[in-house]
């Protein structure tokens, strides 16, 4: 009697056992935006497939593909991924810096941005900064293009002055190419004199 | 003098070739760490720290109390908690038209996301992948944990 009862028992844990096996394997979470935008993400393909697309919708997949859906609070969330959402790296930011005609010298109102670019990297660990350097379309392509890399140059001479390692700045010049402000060849904009910066 | 030169020549030599074959491997940076974070790369691993570059196809992992943030190319941000695995796939980016496809997979553990460009620029050409699932990323943030 008691061995049976105890192959019963072996049998209720080894279903328990494959049962558990078969839950959530994988589970996802979306989470709200920072700025606030549409967000949306599809979990699995084809017959089997669910859209989170409201801030704390969640799907768990287990090991056969079936899908569950549900929303939890956003402390659950905080909880699960605690650690991972410690370690999210801050956001990329862009700055933009303009120029007087035909001179690497930034506009007077441009000065403040720069004060703000430099601060930025300068709080960031392991930082990386992409330059890159705008003309008009007054002069040659060449001359532009020139000017343009001379541009991106002298914004990445003022980081290395501020102590950042000049094998994580990138200064490229893309001349005349990629106006912000579309015009006919040889026209001033000073909107289009400028140096693009992406602070990673 | 010529000998100074030559050397010169081949110091200058060898940092444009090795910037050439870096620049082009590489898809991002690890920002953070903390605890024990590791890097298997053509099949050898070694310690990460922050600063160091990723390439498609590293593997990275936590270890109990680890955890790191990395920035990739177009701006994606991939954070993972203790006990994870990760695998950079698949990463093309084209920084002029801003248009790629990732895949990246996460075998176990924790994984926190901010889509980049890829994501912004073509609905579903960033993808997440899992031992049960695939992610299709249309933005933005979200988060996936794999229990084993």
């Amino acid at each position: 009697m008691i061995s049976v009862r105890r192959l019963v028992l072996h049998a209720l844990a080894a279903a328990l056992f494959v049962s558990g096996c078969a839950t959530a394997n994988t589970f996802v979470v979306l989470l709200p935006e920072e700025g606030g935008a549409a967000s949306a993400v599809a979990v699995g393909s084809d017959s089997r497939r669910a859209v989170l697309d409201k801030p704390y919708n969640t799907a768990a997949v287990d090991t056969r593909g079936g899908i569950e859906t549900k929303t939890i609070t956003a402390e659950e969330a905080n909880r699960t991924f605690a650690e991972a959402l410690a370690a999210q790296p801050p956001p990329p930011l862009s700055f933009t810096l303009y120029f007087e005609t035909n001179s690497l010298e930034v506009t007077p109102s441009s000065r403040s941005v720069l004060g703000a670019l430099l601060a930025e990297v300068g709080k960031r660990q392991a930082v990386e900064v992409q330059v890159t350097g705008h003309t008009d379309r007054v002069g040659s392509e060449a001359d532009n293009d020139r000017l343009s890399l001379q541009r991106a140059e002298a914004v990445r001479a003022m980081l290395i002055q501020r102590g950042i390692n000049s094998n994580f700045l990138r200064a490229v010049g893309r001349g005349e190419r990629e106006p912000l402000i579309p015009t006919p060849d040889e026209q001033a904009e000073p909107r289009n004199r400028r140096v693009e910066v992406i602070v990673r | 003098m010529k000998f100074v030169s030559q050397s010169v020549l081949a110091v200058i030599f060898a940092v444009l070739t090795f910037d050439s074959v870096s620049g082009a491997a590489e898809i991002g940076q690890i920002k953070n760490i903390t605890g024990q974070v590791f890097l298997l790369r053509n099949n050898q691993q070694q310690p990460v720290k922050p600063g160091d570059i990723v390439e498609e196809a590293d593997v990275i992992s936590t270890g109990t109390n680890g955890s790191f943030g990395m920035t990739l190319i177009d701006n994606t941000r991939i954070s993972a908690g203790p006990n994870s695995r990760i695998e950079l796939k698949q990463f093309r980016f084209n920084p002029t038209t801003q248009e790629g496809e990732s895949l990246t997979q996460l075998h176990r553990g924790t994984l926190a996301i901010v889509s980049g460009q890829i994501a912004k620029r073509s609905p579903d050409a960033m993808k997440v992948q899992t031992p049960t699932t695939i992610l299709g990323v249309r933005g933005t943030r979200f988060a996936v944990k794999v229990e084993e």
